[in-house]
C-alpha cells in the first residue's frame, strides 16, 4: 500500500443521522490534504474517526505499517477543533507531559518541548498557566503538543477558524513549514486556506464525498470562462440587465446585485458580441471582466449542490 | 518510566494544585480528632450549657477507647464517603466533557493505563487521608480516654480502608459510565448506602456482603468479630476488582468528543 492512510466507505451514524455516509480516500505520504466542507458536513466526525476517538459504524481505515486492530496512535499528531488543556498546568509542563506520554525520556521531553514552544512562538509564555492563554496561544500550544513525537501524519481540525487575521496568518505560515516535514491533513471551511497550502483537497457535503483530487487537476478540469458585468445604478442599464437574454455562447446566466454574470462556451465570440451590444445600447458599464472561474466558484457550486 | 507512572504523577500534581491533597486529609483529621475530644469534654459541655439546677451531678457512662474509635469510623463512613464523592465524582467525565481527555488519549498510551493511574491516585489520597485522620483520633483517644489495642486498631483501619476503596472505585467507575458528575456521585453513594443497609437488615442472609465491611471494622474495635470476617474481606476485594474491571471495559470503548 502506497498510501499512508486509506479510508474505504467510512461511515458514522449517530442514531438516525448519517454524519459521514461512506467516504473513501487515500492520504499519500508527504502530501498536504485539505478536508473541505461547510458547517455540519462531517469534517470533525471524519477526523475523530481517523484519530481513533470515534468508532466508525461502517467501512474500513488502514494505516501504512499498522496491523488491523492495532492502534495507529504513535503515527498520529492530533489537534482538535477546540483544544482543551489542563488549565492548571503551564504551557511548558503540558508540552513536556505530552512528550513523556509519547515515550520520550525526561531530558528529551524537556528539550523537545522547549524547541517546539520556541518554534510556535510561545517561549515567553511557556511558564504561565494555560488557563490564562488566549485562543491563539492555545491553538499554538495545541500544535506544539501534536508535534512532540514527530508524527508521520498530522491531523488538524480547523486549525485557523477561531483565529483573527494575524493569528491565522501566523498559523498558516507554520503549517507551510510543517508540510515540508510531515504529511498533513487539515479541515477547513475556507477554501482560500486550502488553496494556499494544499496539494490535495477532499470536499465533503452532507457526509458524502463531493469532489476529490489534487488542486491542479481540479482547477484544470473545472475551469470555465466567466464574464462579470457590473453597471451603474441608472434605470436604463438596470432595465437592460433584466431583459438581457444572452446568446448561443452563454451556458449559464446569473443576475447578481450589480449586474450579471455569464458562464460562456466561447470567450472570443462572447467578447465581441457583448462589447458591441453594450456600446450600441449605451449601457453605463462600471466594471467588465473577462476571466476564469476560481476554485471558490467551484467550491460554492459543489457545496451548495 | 512507564506511562502509567507518568500519568499517575500528573494526577498527584493535579490533586496538589487543586488543594485536594490538603483539604481531604484535613477534613479526615478534623473529624477524627474531634470525636475523642468531644467525648471527653461532653459532661463539662453539658454542665455549662444545660439549664440544670445548681449542684446537679451529670453521670455518664465513660465510653471505652474502642468505642470512641468505632464512632470515628462511623463518621468517616458518612461524611468521609461524601468527601470522597465530592473529590472524585468528575474524575473522568470532567476531562472527557472538556475535551482534555481526547488530547491525551490520542497519544500512544493505553486507556486502561489512563484509568488505572486515576484510580491509584484516588486510592493514595483516600488511604492517606483516612490514615492521618485515624492516627489523630487514636492519639487523642489514648491520651484522653484510654489505651487502645494496637493490633485491633490497625485491623479495623485496614478493613475500613477497603470499604472506602469500594466507595472510591464506585466513584471512579461512575465518572466513566456517566457524563454528569452529580449523577455519578448520586449513584455511587446510593449503591454504597444500599450495600450497607441491606447488610445491616439481613445480617445472616448477607453475611458475606461487602456491605458488612464498616460493621466488621467496628467489630474489631468493640471485640465482636463476626465469623465471616475473612469472607467479607475477600468479597470486598472482589467487588472492588469487578467495579474496576467494568470501568476499564467501558473506558476502552468510550467515544470521545
Ligand atoms: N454526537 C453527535 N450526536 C448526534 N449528531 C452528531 C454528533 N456529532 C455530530 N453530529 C452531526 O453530524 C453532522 C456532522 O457534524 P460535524 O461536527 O462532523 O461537522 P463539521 O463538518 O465538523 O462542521 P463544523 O464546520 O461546524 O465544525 C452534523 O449534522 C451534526 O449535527
Ligand atoms: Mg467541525
Amino acid at each position: 500500500m502506497s498510501a499512508l492512510l486509506r479510508a474505504e466507505q467510512l461511515t458514522k451514524a449517530f442514531g438516525s443521522t448519517q454524519a459521514v455516509a461512506g467516504i473513501s480516500f487515500d492520504i499519500a505520504p508527504g502530501r498536504c490534504t485539505a478536508l473541505l466542507g461547510p458547517n455540519g458536513a462531517g469534517k470533525t466526525t471524519t477526523i475523530r474517526m481517523l484519530a481513533g476517538l470515534l468508532q466508525p459504524t461502517g467501512g474500513k481505515l488502514s494505516y501504512a505499517g499498522v496491523k488491523p486492530g492495532q492502534s495507529p496512535n504513535s503515527l498520529l499528531g492530533y489537534l482538535p477543533q477546540a483544544p482543551s488543556f489542563y488549565g492548571w498546568m503551564t504551557g511548558r509542563e503540558y508540552a513536556v507531559y505530552a512528550a513523556r506520554l509519547c515515550g520520550l525520556s525526561a531530558a528529551e521531553a524537556r528539550s523537545q518541548a522547549d524547541a517546539l514552544l520556541e518554534r510556535v512562538g510561545l517561549s515567553a509564555a511557556a511558564n504561565r498557566a494555560i488557563s490564562g492563554y488566549s485562543g491563539g496561544m492555545k491553538q499554538r500550544l495545541g500544535l506544539a503538543q501534536a508535534l512532540v513525537h514527530r508524527p508521520k501524519l498530522l491531523i488538524l481540525d480547523e486549525p485557523v477558524s477561531a483565529l483573527d487575521p494575524l493569528g491565522r496568518h501566523e498559523v498558516l505560515m507554520l503549517l507551510r513549514e510543517l508540510k515540508q516535514e510531515t504529511t498533513v491533513l487539515f479541515s477547513t471551511h475556507v477554501l482560500h486556506d486550502a488553496e494556499q497550502l494544499c496539494d490535495d483537497v477532499l470536499i465533503i457535503r452532507n457526509g458524502e464525498m463531493a469532489l476529490q483530487g489534487s488542486i491542479e487537476e481540479i482547477k484544470n478540469n473545472h475551469r470555465m470562462s466567466v464574464i462579470t458585468l457590473h453597471i451603474e445604478g441608472d434605470d436604463h442599464s438596470k432595465q437592460w440587465c433584466v431583459s438581457y437574454q444572452g446568446g448561443a455562447y452563454v451556458k449559464e446566466l446569473r443576475r447578481i446585485e450589480k449586474g450579471i454574470e455569464l458562464v460562456v462556451t466561447d470567450m472570443e465570440l462572447a467578447r465581441r458580441e457583448l462589447l458591441g451590444q453594450l456600446a450600441e445600447d449605451g449601457i453605463r458599464v462600471a466594471k467588465l471582466e473577462f476571466g476564469h472561474s476560481t476554485l471558490e466558484d467551484l467550491f460554492m457550486k459543489v457545496v451548495s449542490g | 518510566m512507564s506511562q502509567w507512572m507518568i500519568i499517575w504523577r500528573k494526577e498527584l500534581l493535579e490533586l496538589a494544585r487543586s488543594y485536594k491533597l490538603l483539604w481531604l486529609p484535613l477534613v479526615f483529621l478534623l473529624l477524627g480528632v474531634s470525636q475523642p475530644i468531644v467525648t471527653y469534654f461532653l459532661p463539662d459541655i453539658l454542665a455549662n450549657a444545660g439549664n440544670f439546677p445548681q449542684g446537679t451531678v451529670i453521670e455518664m457512662p465513660k465510653p471505652q477507647s474502642g468505642e470512641v474509635l468505632a464512632q470515628t469510623l462511623q463518621q468517616y463512613g458518612m461524611i468521609g464517603s461524601l468527601i470522597v464523592a465530592l473529590g472524585f465524582m468528575g474524575a473522568v467525565s470532567s476531562e472527557r466533557n472538556s475535551g482534555a481527555a481526547s488530547m491525551i488519549l490520542v497519544k500512544p498510551i493505553s486507556r486502561s493505563a489512563y484509568l488505572l493511574a486515576k484510580w491509584t491516585a484516588m486510592l493514595v489520597l483516600v488511604w492517606g487521608s483516612l490514615t492521618i485522620g485515624y492516627l489523630g483520633a487514636w492519639y487523642y483517644t489514648s491520651l484522653l480516654i484510654g489505651e487502645v489495642d494496637a493490633i485491633r486498631a490497625i485491623q479495623a483501619l485496614l478493613v475500613f480502608a477497603l470499604w472506602l476503596s469500594v466507595i472510591g472505585t464506585l466513584m471512579i467507575a461512575g465518572s466513566v459510565w456517566l457524563r454528569s458528575g452529580a449523577a455519578a456521585a448520586f449513584s455511587a453513594l446510593g449503591l454504597a448506602i444500599l450495600l450497607s443497609l441491606t447488610a445491616s437488615f439481613l445480617p445472616s442472609a448477607l453475611a458475606w456482603s461487602p456491605g458488612q465491611l464498616p460493621g466488621l471494622a467496628s467489630g474489631f474495635l468493640l471485640g465482636s468479630i463476626p465469623d465471616a470476617a475473612g469472607m467479607i474481606i475477600i468479597a470486598g476485594a472482589v467487588l472492588t476488582a469487578a467495579i474496576l474491571y467494568a470501568a476499564v471495559w467501558r473506558m476502552r470503548r468510550m467515544e470521545l468528543p
